[in-house]
């Protein structure tokens, strides 16, 4: 039996942040009831990819991954309608996560700071990109513009070129997936505080202070005053001659700030001539650009005749931190990735056959599971709204 | 000790944790920050390095401080067998253990999880790896910029048809942190109501790949995943960041026709939404280049806050790109109490990085990173017991200082 097996979670959200800590909470077993506007359906199942063929609002790979282990329920909880039904489920529910505009809660009767009179055990999380009192000027963000308000964007990539933008992060959603992760972790530990109180509470997140705080080990610096605030783009750079460099079959990453990490790279290339006329410790005590542009040259002229894979295996026996860059391609076939089982396979009744991420972290009693694909609009309508339950 | 009734939602759960530099500590200060009490073992003899960086005084480091707040710490030397016995003491009365050190140092000083196991049953024991404890590919080490790269990050940030660039460096240690703290409140919670504790084997490179999830489905579907698509969306357009005045820059998303329509207005041009060019998405999608070059003419010159204020008022989706001087700076980080005063043992205000979540009933959050050892008299005396003499006999023989 998974970890959360005995939590019911009603999900209203409707973009990815909420569809993400919905999941993570379906990975452990919670039966996540997701409400889905009647015939529209949750707006990220009109987001790609898409499968060839299949009913419009059934093809959404982004849909399918961000919602397996759930059920769908046809309800549009902003729909006076449906207050009755609605009231129902959460006279059911232990957990309610929401990532909509601040005030949308109160809208449907779900006032963050009056829920608990009529429901004093429920734990409602918002999920929202600047909190529930965002000012003026930050009442509506795409990830994107969070993104850049957290301080990640200015200051990526690492080494900026000032007159080039600054770029945003990896895929589309990742201030999404950083806010539901503490979100999930809040409200895991909420339910852990309920099972002595007894009480609900209201968790409200902001995402831009989530992805703020995943640079604390310098923000925590820079606010303290221990360290110098500019407008450098490379203000949270280490330098150094570390960086990703071409191979003959795609780039490898090459970290080096130790002497262990200078005599592997010695013992990597044969003791080559250059290397000589670099002061012993240099990387520690003087690593001047000069130094470091000299050694990124010849560290990327041989790098370009070699093959990630087998470099970075070599380098790793040597002592020297030198990782292949990977696609997702690569990591299908990862062999850790095999031993530990990431990637699980599920049939989806559209999609078909796949395969698909699961979570990185293997608890030994609770493991989470795949139990089954993302739920086709409305398919638990009848049952849930019956009040059979699971 | 005020240390133990903070209030939050973890008050009454003992952390102890083995751990340095950055991701196992953040996983300490998510704990903490919910109300957890977190003891720090440490020890001169193999000091976290963040306590040496850029100071003389190893209870100065500016790092170090910054991701260790509220926290505990003893001061344990585990090269001493003695040490290891107390450490065992320490970890029977502890609810969570977590660790990251180097692959399989902790069953070399007999503390993996069988071994603690054996003193308390119900541990949740939390191990951190690069690629997890065990496996093909465990025995190898490396650094946040290399789980990055390793876990499918780097590849997909970078400029259209260039090398890949990748994350900022700092980007994945406090990724891998957040996602071990949240596995380790739900082993927690399911001890709680069951009373069976367990191990919970937490990978870099995977927390990495489950924040690209859906690009790794799309390629797990049998689709081509693009690489360095710059600041480009395939489901938005506008969307990119553009230069504003003094180096400055902006971020602008349109997320549907309606927002194209709206940002046509606020830069005089309202016809712009019906030119054919760039009626819909598809169609912007296709003369893309041209629709950032009309933007980034039009925002260039501009002051990049209020540019985006302008844009807020008209319901767009813009940000001026903070730089270190604008977050620091940020009056509502401040107002909603992210940014936030604590007070070190001697008195001395310093600002810390707070929670990224409010809720009904938290934990206080008031005291700074301690000093190394700085709890040995409560951890030795009030938690394990031992008398003042045996304290002092510890402290003699160099195995608690």
């Amino acid at each position: 039996m998974s970890a959360l097996r005995p939590y019911r979670v009603l999900e209203l959200s409707e973009s990815v942040a909420g569809e993400y800590c919905g999941k993570l909470l379906a990975d452990f077993g919670a039966e996540v009831i997701k409400l889905e506007k009647p015939g529209e359906g949750s707006p990220t199942r009109r987001l790609g990819p898409f499968a060839g063929t299949g009913e419009a609002l059934e093809r959404s790979g982004l849909f399918a991954y961000l919602n397996t282990n759930k059920r769908s329920v046809s309800l549009d909880p902003a729909d006076p309608a449906a207050a009755e039904a609605l009231r129902r489920l959460l006279e059911r529910v232990d957990v309610v996560i929401d990532d909509h505009a601040p005030g949308w809660l109160k809208g449907i009767g779900l006032d963050p700071q009056a829920f608990s009179a009529a429901w004093p055990r429920l734990l409602l999380c918002s999920i929202t990109p600047y909190g529930q009192t965002p000012p003026e000027d930050r009442r509506h963000a795409q990830d994107l513009n969070v993104f850049h308000a957290s301080g990640w964007g200015y200051h990526t990539p690492t080494g900026a070129d000032e007159s080039r933008p600054p770029l945003n992060g990896a895929g589309r959603f990742l201030p999404s997936y950083e806010a539901a992760l503490d979100s999930a972790m809040c409200i895991v530990a909420a339910l852990y505080e309920r099972e002595g109180s007894g009480q609900g509470q209201f968790i409200e997140v902001s995402a831009q202070q989530v992805l703020a705080s995943r640079v604390d080990y310098v923000l925590g610096q820079m606010v303290a005053g221990d360290m110098d605030v500019s407008t450098r783009r490379n203000a949270l750079d280490l330098f150094g001659p570390a960086g990703i460099f071409r191979c003959r079959d795609g780039y490898a990453y090459i970290w080096m700030s130790a002497p262990s990490h200078w005599d592997g790279l010695r013992r990597l290339l044969g003791d080559p001539e250059w290397m000589k006329a670099f002061p012993e410790r240099w990387l520690e005590r003087e690593c001047t650009p000069p130094r470091v542009a000299e050694c990124r040259r010849h560290i990327a002229a041989w790098l370009a005749t070699q093959d990630k894979e087998p470099v970075a295996a070599e380098a790793q026996k040597l002592g020297l931190t030198l990782v292949p860059v990977n696609s997702a391609e690569d990591l299908k076939g990862s062999p850790q990735y095999r031993h530990r089982g990431y990637l699980a396979e599920l049939e989806h009744p559209v999609l078909g056959r796949s395969l698909y991420p699961t979570v990185p972290y293997k608890l030994s009693e609770t493991p989470a599971r795949l139990e089954s694909p993302a739920p086709l609009l409305g398919q638990d309508t009848a049952r849930l709204l019956a009040g059979e339950g699971a | 000790m005020t240390q133990r009734k903070r209030g939050g939602p973890l008050q009454g759960v003992r952390v102890v944790e083995l751990t340095k530099v950055w991701a196992g500590p953040y996983v300490g200060k998510l704990l903490s920050f919910l109300g957890a009490e977190v003891i720090r073992v440490e020890s001169l003899e193999s000091l976290d390095v963040t306590r040496t960086f850029g100071v003389a005084d190893i209870n100065k480091a500016p790092g170090f401080q910054a991701v260790n707040p509220q926290k505990l710490s003893v001061q344990i030397d585990m090269k001493q067998p003695q040490g290891i016995a107390l450490l065992k003491d320490l970890l029977a009365r502890a609810d969570i253990v977590v660790e990251n050190l180097r692959p399989g140092a902790v069953r070399r000083l007999g503390l993996g999880y069988e071994a603690v196991r054996q003193v308390k049953p119900d541990i949740v024991y939390v191990s951190m790896g690069m690629w997890g404890s065990e496996g093909p590919l465990a025995y190898q080490t490396g650094y946040a910029p290399c789980f990055a790269a390793l876990g499918g990050v780097s590849l997909l940030v970078g400029y259209e048809g260039e090398a890949p660039a990748g994350m900022n460096v700092r980007y994945a240690d406090s990724t891998f942190g957040a996602a071990a703290a949240y596995a380790a409140t739900v082993a927690l919670l399911h001890r709680r109501r069951t009373g069976v504790g367990q191990f919970v084997d937490v990978s870099a490179v995977e927390c990495m790949t489950s924040m690209i999830g859906d690009t790794v489905m799309e390629s797990l579907l049998g689709g081509t995943v693009p690489l360095g698509r710059g600041n480009r969306h395939p489901d938005m357009a506008p969307h990119g960041v553009y230069p504003c005045r003094e180096g400055e820059w902006i971020s602008i998303a349109a997320a549907g026709d309606a927002d194209w329509a709206r940002l046509c207005e606020a830069m005089g041009q309202p016809g712009l939404a019906q030119d054919t060019r760039f009626r819909d998405l598809a169609a912007r999608k296709a003369a893309e280049d041209e629709l950032d070059r009309r933007l980034a003419a039009w925002t260039a010159g501009r002051d990049a806050a209020g540019l985006a204020a302008e844009l807020q008022d008209r319901g767009l989706a813009a940000a001026r790109s903070q730089s270190s001087v604008d977050l620091v700076a940020d009056p509502h980080l401040w107002g909603s109490g992210f940014f936030r005063e604590v007070h070190t043992s001697e008195g001395e205000a310093r600002s810390i990085v707070g929670p990224s979540w409010k809720m009904t009933r938290e934990a206080a959050i008031g005291a700074a990173a301690p000093r190394l050892g700085e709890h040995n008299a409560y951890v030795l005396g009030e938690i394990l017991g031992l008398s003042p003499e045996r304290q002092r006999e510890l402290a003699e023989a160099g195995v608690a200082r």
